[in-house]
């Protein structure tokens, strides 16, 4: 992780055009960025090429980062928006998550094997996948980046109360869903 | 499960891993496309209507979810706000936000939640309060030395010894007693919510 001073600097210098510096923020988020877009998408391939594409849009509207967030903020709010845009470009993948989001939670007979084998990621992934996909970037912000409300607020676009109501029903769907998955 | 619980669930899942080699090549392929141009973002046209709409339906699903997701089918939402007496709803919204919960508000609007920051509420007698300035009626749950912004003016709420509900703001002062000073536009009621449990 970035020094505040050196990530300043570094911003400073693509603000200019110089792409190495711009190489050196993309290189210290990129993890980060890679996290959210695939708690986003559960999807590993989507999640590079967004990650890849929120990465280029931050490149292209770096002049209207203010200062007043955290860039890692800002980051995340532009990768949370190519995910958003995603969702609606590629509506068939509502399909997909339901479909696979009914394969987890259907009782079936491979069950106890499923518990068994200790599909945890997956298990939990479809119940990300399942949440509306605002109450999921809510979660995703909240809990995977740690962050407080007024950020996750800053992040979205949208009120701290709207946050906490999005959490708080996510929260709520999400504890039913996984309730037996939290003894295995 | 609590919150707590829950997150350390979610947290338990990791991402799929990834090379390290994928991630020294992944900031240069960046690099080597940053002039490309990007998918356009989505078209701003006709955001009006949608907007009404998809804020007529926020409400109304911020209703629904609040009520049905908790299981409160048989509650009355008629417009006196008696769903806001509802001690399940009250314990588990404040089971959800333990020691955030400033108040539960019902207006025309909708309903919506008020948290603090931070864990700086203290746990309390919840108190039922309804303002009303001419058929505009705010009903709320709140907690003794809650300052909220109500019917348009900033008061604080808080509970006597007595059992009873005081409300002051800038230029008034109500006792549930039936004292009352100032804001003669404003027909207020305010009682504290017995709870059987805590």
């Amino acid at each position: 992780m970035l020094a505040e001073n050196d990530e300043q600097e570094l911003i400073r210098q693509s603000r200019e055009g110089r792409a190495e510096a711009f190489t050196a923020l993309v290189s210290s988020h990129q993890r980060m960025v890679h996290s959210l877009t695939y708690r986003m998408t559960g999807s590993v391939a989507e999640a590079e090429d967004l990650a890849q594409e929120a990465f280029i849009r931050a490149w292209q509207h770096l002049d209207s980062f203010q200062g007043s967030a955290k860039f890692s903020t800002w980051l995340c709010r532009i990768a949370m928006n190519a995910c958003l845009n995603w969702r609606q470009r590629e509506s068939r993948r509502g399909e997909v998550h339901e479909t696979w989001a009914n394969d987890a939670f259907s009782p079936g007979p491979d069950e106890g094997a499923r518990a068994a084998s200790g599909k945890l990621n997956e298990k939990v992934q479809a119940a990300l996948n399942r949440l509306p996909v605002k109450q999921r970037a809510a979660i995703v912000l909240t809990v995977y980046e740690e962050m407080n409300h007024a950020e996750a607020a800053r992040a979205l676009g949208c009120t701290e109360a709207t946050i906490s109501w999005r959490v708080f029903s996510a929260r709520s769907k999400l504890k039913r869903w996984l309730k037996s998955t939290d003894h295995e | 499960m609590n919150d707590s619980e829950l997150n350390q669930l979610l947290k338990s899942a990791p991402t799929p891993p990834r090379s390290d080699e994928y991630w020294t090549d992944f900031p240069g392929q960046v690099t080597r496309q940053l002039n490309r141009p990007l998918r356009p973002e989505r078209p701003a046209k006709n955001w009006l209507p949608r907007l009404a709409w998809a804020g007529g339906l926020a409400a109304v699903c911020v209703l629904a979810g609040f009520i049905l997701g908790n299981k409160f089918g048989h509650t009355e939402m008629a417009g006196n706000g008696q769903s806001l007496q509802n001690e399940k709803l009250i314990h588990e919204v404040m089971a959800m936000f333990p020691n955030r919960v400033r108040a539960i508000v019902k207006d025309e609007s909708g309903m919506q939640l008020v948290l603090s920051e931070s864990e700086d509420v203290p746990t309390s007698t919840p108190l039922w309060v309804k303002v009303c300035r001419g058929n505009q009626c705010t009903t709320l749950v709140t907690f003794s030395g809650q300052e909220l912004q109500i019917a348009g003016q900033k008061m604080t709420v808080l509970a006597d010894s007595g059992g009873g509900v005081i409300l002051t703001g800038d230029r008034f002062a109500w006792a549930s007693d039936g004292s009352k000073s100032g804001a003669q536009d404003l027909k207020i009621q305010a009682k504290p919510i017995q709870m059987a449990s805590r």
